[in-house]
């Protein structure tokens, strides 16, 4: 008797199959296949007619790949279900462990005087503009009682620098409370480095705090965008990221950068320039409709097209750099290809559902006011309060974490259940953006048809997916940058 | 199939078969096409009468032909939503729960 068990054991039970749940696009003349995760296919119209129809005779190749994505199981399968499940609770694992990142606004106050930022005093008043010890040790109390396993503390402004003692302060008292809890903490800084000192550099070196700046590309795009007294922004800024890789190491500064009309057709100078500082990533990113950038008419400098055009052109020209040898990584590209690649969830705030307002940051400003999200705290800024969850002084944890500000948009901006996105095969892509929409439409769902929104996400999936079929050198970059 | 309006904006007249499209269809592709045109739906027994109004400088033909390739697709949809919705409801109760909804054949 044979030790292994026939062909035919291993054959379905049954002849047929049947679907399992999906969505479909139609994308020149090929149709997008997503299955309840996001694995997808892409297949000839013809194929997805018979797909759709159930025409396909179950010993066909197409078959067996859809049966491989869990699009289809023959009677008997087994696993797809489990399978689907198990992938689907590691999407959604992260809604346990909310809220892994905690903005500290330690002080409004700046020295820069960008037209597009709506988060900075040019002030000396350190009274009125920046954060108490008291309202700081609160906002520590609100952070370790996430059940995140994980609590990164971020300090923003203005420019945190200028309140650099009670970051030291926050920072050592962290590491106290977390003898106990046993997180796993971080810290990061988001300056723009130009009053960086030896000693902060040394506090960090001992503390791993990272560092996050930003660079908007080359000298006189740079400091046009960010003017400050002596217009030496950039070249403050880039020494800054020197100093912090000799003092922290290579891997310890990122830099963000801001597109403005300025920046449209300077990407590839914008790209060299972040080759040049030795960093290998760049977050080509368009600017956000809130507050200053909407009242100095920076937002509606360009629209959704322009700036798609900005993000394809520095797309070819790092997939060029890349096929020459230079490593180099567009990280919106990155995080979408990992959500289209993997069931891994980056956790990018922007593109997940739901939103990633409060349960993924949250953000406690220098006067002691909770907001769900960095954006809620700048429409704040300009006057409008409605994603200000409650106050440290006042509210417990309970309270903020189930107020109706956040519940309520959280809620009803849900993509799985929202017009348009439910049916939409991209959505296991994509995400929700409350903050956004309300911003731009009034509401937080936003009417799909007319969301830049979702006009610059499909557009970006739709090039990145046409990219990944069509061009096996880019195809190779991406799973390199998703890690497969 | 024609157009029922001259000047702006400009009309044209869908009719769907009632018994082979749901109202529910035509509303999610006229919500689809709704930064492009406007949809107004009267329903009858035996069939649906869509009128689209755009802007007069849309090409109506093939407007109307890319809805009534959208109201197919969602026509689609709405089978598979109705398909595959048992098995979907249990792989998400599979997905939050550990109560074993999921009987050891795989079955639903």
């Amino acid at each position: 008797m044979s030790r292994f068990r026939q062909l035919e054991d291993f054959r379905p039970q049954t002849a047929g199959w049947e679907l399992l749940p999906f969505r479909f696009e139609r994308l020149n003349g090929r149709v997008l296949v997503t299955n309840m995760v996001g694995e997808h296919v892409m297949l000839a119209a013809e194929q997805f007619e018979a797909f759709a129809e159930k025409r396909l005779p179950v010993d066909s190749p197409l078959v067996r790949r859809l049966r491989a994505k869990h699009l289809i199981r023959q009677p008997g399968d087994r696993s797809p279900s489990t399978l689907l499940a198990l992938k689907a609770r590691t999407r959604y694992r992260r809604l346990a462990e909310s809220t892994g990142l905690h903005i500290f606004v330690v002080s409004l106050r700046c020295e820069h005087s960008c037209p597009y930022c709506q988060v900075s005093r040019q002030s000396g008043d350190t009274e009125r503009y920046d954060m108490s010890p008291e309202t700081a040790e609160r906002g520590l109390g609100m952070a370790f009682r996430s059940p995140s396993s994980a609590i990164k503390i971020e300090f923003q402004g203005g420019e945190p620098l200028l309140n650099f003692g009670l970051i030291e302060e926050i920072v050592r008292r962290a590491e106290r409370r977390n003898c106990d809890e046993r997180r796993n903490l971080g810290f990061v800084i988001a300056t723009n480095l130009a009053l960086l000192t030896d000693e902060m550099l040394e506090f960090c070196a001992r503390h791993d705090i990272n560092i996050s700046t930003s660079l908007d590309g080359p000298a006189d795009l740079h400091n046009k965008n960010r003017p400050r007294p002596g217009r030496d922004s950039w070249e403050l800024a880039v020494k800054g990221i020197r100093r912090v890789r000799e003092a922290l190491g290579v891997d310890r500064v990122s830099a963000l950068m801001t597109t403005t009309k300025a920046s449209l057709g300077r990407v590839r100078e914008i790209v060299d320039c972040y080759l040049e500082q030795g960093l290998r990533g760049i977050f080509l990113r368009p600017l956000s409709p809130y507050g200053f950038a909407i009242k100095t008419k920076s937002y509606s400098a360009y629209d959704a097209e322009r700036w798609l055009d900005f993000y394809r052109e520095g797309l070819a020209y790092i997939l060029d750099l890349n096929r020459r040898g230079v490593p180099m990584t567009e990280y919106l590209s990155a995080v979408i290809l990992k959500k289209m690649l993997t069931n891994r969830e980056p956790g990018y705030v922007d593109l997940t559902s739901p939103a990633g307002i409060g349960i993924g940051a949250i953000v406690y400003n220098y006067d002691g006011s909770v907001y769900a999200s960095d954006e809620g705290r700048m429409l704040a800024e300009m006057g409008d309060e409605t994603f200000r969850l409650g106050h440290l002084a006042t509210d417990s944890y309970e309270e903020i974490m189930t107020s109706e500000a956040l519940l309520a948009p959280l809620e009803e901006s849900f993509a799985p259940s929202a017009p348009m996105c439910s049916d939409c095969a991209f959505e296991p892509f994509c995400g929700s953006d409350p903050v956004y929409h309300y911003a731009t439409s009034g509401d937080f769902l936003g009417r799909k048809p007319e969301s830049d929104f979702c006009r610059r996400n499909t557009a970006v999936f739709k090039h990145l997916l046409g990219l990944y079929e069509s061009d096996p050198s880019a195809r190779s970059t991406f799973l390199n940058w998703v890690g497969r | 199939m024609g157009e029922v309006a001259t000047g702006q904006p400009v009309s044209i007249e869908l009719t769907f078969d009632a018994a082979s499209h749901s109202v529910d269809a035509i509303q999610r592709a006229a919500y689809r096409f709704s930064d492009r045109v406007s949809c107004e739906l009267v329903s009858g027994e035996t069939e649906h009468r869509c009128v689209l109004t755009a802007a007069a400088d849309v090409n109506l033909d093939a407007l109307a032909a890319d809805f009534r390739t959208e109201v197919l697709d969602q026509v689609l949809r709405e089978r598979i939503r109705a398909e595959t919705e048992p098995i979907r409801t249990m792989i998400l109760a599979q997905a939050f729960s550990r109560t074993g909804v999921v009987d050891p054949q795989g079955h639903t």
